[in-house]
């Protein structure tokens, strides 16, 4: 594609146009930002309730209990709780991690890391941060209905999301909340494949684009196919809800014609499946850029993990079906969609083959953003081989519904996403504001964040195997869970201890933010473009458009004269013939 | 009240009511069938190879980071992991961990799937047979009764009561009535979901007798935790001794008019 370059625009004065209404990529991302870090307060709050009555069923709630739910003095009631679990997933998924990893970091990173002035599309940009945040209102204002907000978990399967089984207008709100966050996403994703496609720097081929854009790009092109799935799914579920259609109606219920709840199940997977793949590929990206620089050697293998990456985002537009082992498909697609499941440990073993390989022989400098990291490999590791029990049809089948998923996809989704968005915000802060994040509170915020998130899932995990199932408000009811009260009670410390340690991190994301040394223009000492202007970066981002001559990694040549140990990607490729 | 003592409260609580060990708590409710030990096999099998390549993944995680650590080890070998050897070992980790965990638990989870779970019996075997209607929030079974005809007036019909035999192929045909519920014996390790307008089945084998429980595993609305059922298991004389029992009551019970007892359908064979 032919390379064009963006003209400088004068700097916008007003406070709305500066602040609020902004075409500029970075502002646009640090709007995803702040977005999706209150929601991850809200969805976490969420999480800290349903773990409260699930450590301790009929007790209140304290300090807060007493304000939300006056009518039971504190205690959270069963509908209510029906209600948190949906909206605490829905929430976690659509309005925390993907605006953050995807919205915030994709925004500030793509056209920084590739030597552009701004998205190829400003204003579809900001029309996607308003779209998103039209969205939130609709899913905030859900919660304010007469009969509350949707209740029947995250992935929504009708009946019990058509009127049969959730009458309210909550669920119709929350259809279209994701609906319109569909498009908003849509819109991003358009933009994000557009401009990686046409505005990287001169010079700068596919396999010189750091993997932080990788892992971007290929998010982007499943959200761009994948989303509107969902939204004709949504859609669907809509008119079934509103219009008296019956697509998803069967049995008793279908006084007018039948259709078929499965259909919907098959949609939403053939969505969903890829959605967790492009909720962790940016953080896959990051993870593997960071452990190169601050390993302080080449990434092991970039095309490989490139490539890797990329076979993964095919796979797994292939194997939602394990999804649905429950629902007696027929043998010959159970089998299939095992198989291809099974597949995706290859090119997963490949990069973390290729992690492992960029720390060996590093000289490895242990700051928060590399803490970090290597905490998404601790995780992931433990996440992606725990998804081998959900693979396979046998062990499915006891193992599905109960919290052994639950802790699986925890440990992939929730830990290692989340643990790749504080890497990343540790490690761009200084480019985004201009100052440092501070390191020893941002160490204390990794060690309990680990220990805490640990507990949690693997908890979880555990009471799983011993046959809780999910999403259920007083798992004791059941006389052969009763003796997992003391494992839930841990549970429940553990998260309390985990949501505790984030203040330590809203403190210093805050306290930087105002009062934090003032950052250089490359305080990680990093070769990739933004680091080669001035920090925080200015409006049109380059005065020059970079020229790009080498690969985003290259750290540790010893043939570099200087006191450099990196070379900017604008440099010149020192030989080196070992 | 603070939270250690709520803590205290709940933890002695529980620890009192059974002095049982952390190993004993972790472990999957008692397995009452004859295949629940394939389940439990594969998943031990399983454990034991991830676990393998986890330790592996921590020992080069904690290793390098230790060995390789700035002030140790200040000078970085300068390397893209492009050369051949470097290809090849990472494709072999590849390699080997399809072969040795993929290729693996999947013929053994594909044995047990096309074998055993998906080999249904056939209708001319002693099997019992039951229709299963979940509704919210509430399990409904129903056993044919003497003429062996389901939705006639000898039907044995119970609420949230299933009673088994041991010794003999179980075959449950499963729908619902409003939402989508699944149907879940954790003592068998089975489940299957039940869904309006479909009707899916499940056969296990039972072998010991005893009192166990009938779990809904799909959300299914505000009473999901509620729709519990009670399992009992019998030997095959008493179960005889229950349905004699049941069959001379039912003539009374049954009306005509009740939806509500005559919900089943025509028993579907499986072959």
């Amino acid at each position: 594609m032919a390379f064009f370059e963006q003209h400088i625009h004068d700097e916008p004065k007003t406070f709305l146009s500066k602040y609020v209404f902004s075409f500029d990529h970075k502002v646009i991302g640090k709007q995803f930002l702040w977005y999706g870090i209150a929601f991850l307060g809200i969805g976490g709050m969420m999480a800290l309730l349903i773990r409260w009555t699930l450590a301790f069923p009929g007790e209140p709630f304290p300090v807060i209990g007493q304000f939300l739910f006056p009518h039971t003095n504190g205690v959270v009631p069963p509908d209510t709780y029906a209600m948190l679990f949906t909206l605490h997933g829905t929430i976690m998924i659509f309005y925390a991690i993907t605006p953050i990893l995807i919205g915030a970091f994709g925004n500030f990173c793509i056209p920084l890391m590739i030597g552009a002035r701004d998205m190829v599309f400003p204003t579809l940009n900001m029309l996607s941060f308003w779209l998103a945040f039209v969205s939130a209102i609709l899913l905030l204002a859900s919660l304010f209905t007469p009969l509350g907000g949707a209740a029947g978990g995250w992935v929504s399967y009708p009946t019990l999301s058509t009127l049969i089984g959730s009458p309210g207008i909550g669920q119709t709100l929350w259809c279209l909340a994701l609906f319109v966050l569909g498009v908003s996403s849509t819109m991003g994703a358009v933009n994000y494949i557009a401009t990686i496609i046409t505005l990287r720097a001169p010079g700068m081929g596919y396999f010189d684009m750091p993997l932080t854009i990788w892992g971007l790009w290929l998010t982007a092109i499943l959200n761009a196919i994948f989303l509107p799935v969902l939204g004709a799914g949504l859609l669907l579920l809509t008119f079934d809800r509103v219009f008296g259609t019956t697509f998803f109606l069967a049995g008793a219920a279908a006084t007018s014609g039948s259709g078929d709840p499965v259909l919907f199940q098959h949609v939403f997977w053939i969505f969903g499946h890829p959605e967790v793949y492009i909720l962790i590929l940016p953080a896959w990206g990051i993870v593997s850029d960071l452990l190169s620089f601050f390993a302080r050697k080449p990434a092991f293998g970039a095309k490989a993990t490139a490539l890797a990456m990329t076979s993964i985002t095919i796979l797994s537009t292939l194997v939602y079906g394990h999804h649905m082992y429950t629902t007696q498909m027929s043998p010959l697609l159970t089998q299939s969609f095992m198989m291809l499941t099974m597949t995706i440990s290859i090119p997963s073993s490949v990069f973390f083959a290729n992690w492992l390989g960029t720390i060996w022989k590093g000289s490895i400098r242990f700051q928060t953003p590399m803490l970090f990291s290597l905490g998404v490999v601790f995780v992931f590791g433990l996440g992606g081989l725990t998804g081998l029990y959900l693979a396979t049809v046998s062990t499915d089948l006891y193992l599905h519904d109960t919290y052994f998923v639950v802790g699986h996809f925890h440990y992939t989704m929730a830990a290692s996403v989340l643990l790749g968005g504080f890497a990343a915000t540790y490690f761009w802060f200084p480019k985004m504001f201009g100052r440092m994040m501070n390191e020893t509170i941002g160490k204390i915020h990794f060690w309990i964040t680990m220990l805490g998130l640990n507990g949690v899932f693997m908890g979880m995990m555990v009471v799983g195997w011993a046959g809780m199932h999910r999403r259920i408000y007083n798992p004791f009811v059941y006389e052969f869970l009763q003796k997992l009260i003391p494992i839930n009670t841990f549970i429940t410390v553990s998260a309390i201890t985990m949501g505790a340690a984030q203040l330590f991190f809203v403190y210093n994301f805050i306290y930087s933010m105002v009062k934090g040394p003032k950052a250089e223009q490359n305080p990680w000492g990093v070769g990739t473009l933004e680091w080669t202007i001035p920090s925080p970066a200015p409006h049109y981002n380059f005065a020059e458009i970079p020229v790009v001559k080498c690969g985003p990694h290259e750290l540790g040549n010893p043939n570099l004269k200087g006191d450099r140990d990196f070379q900017y990607q604008t440099e010149e490729l020192v030989e080196c013939n070992s | 009240m603070n939270l250690y003592s709520l803590y205290m409260k709940f933890f002695v609580m529980s620890a009192n009511a059974s002095e049982m060990s952390l190993w004993e708590r972790m472990k999957p409710p008692v397995d009452i069938s004859t295949n629940g030990h394939l389940i439990d096999s594969l998943f031990i099998l399983t454990t034991k190879l991830i676990l393998f390549f986890f330790i592996l993944v921590c020992i080069g995680l904690f290793g390098f980071s230790w060995l390789y650590r700035h002030k140790k080890h200040p000078k970085p070998l300068y390397t893209h992991g492009t050369s051949k050897k470097h290809v090849a070992i990472v494709a072999a980790i590849g390699a080997l961990v399809f072969i040795v965990i993929d290729m693996q638990i999947t013929g053994i989870s594909n044995r047990d799937y096309m074998e055993v779970y998906n080999n249904w019996p056939k209708e001319s075997e002693d099997i019992v047979r039951v229709e299963v209607l979940g509704q919210q929030w509430a399990w409904n079974f129903r056993y044919a009764g003497k003429d062996g005809i389901f939705n006639t007036e000898d039907d044995i019909v119970t609420l949230n009561d299933l009673r088994l035999p041991i010794g003999k192929k179980i075959v449950f045909q499963v729908s619902a009535k409003d939402v989508i519920h699944s149907f879940s014996l954790p003592n068998t390790r089975q489940k299957i979901d039940a869904m309006p307008g479909r009707i899916h089945k499940m056969w296990v084998e039972l072998t010991k007798p005893g009192v166990y429980e009938v779990v809904c595993a799909q959300i299914c609305g505000t009473f999901h935790y509620r729709m519990k059922a009670t399992m009992t298991v019998y030997t095959q004389e008493d179960f005889n001794k229950w349905q004699d029992e049941m069959q001379q009551r039912t003539s009374f019970a049954m009306e005509k008019e009740s939806a509500d007892l005559y919900w089943g359908w025509k028993w579907i064979a499986n072959n």
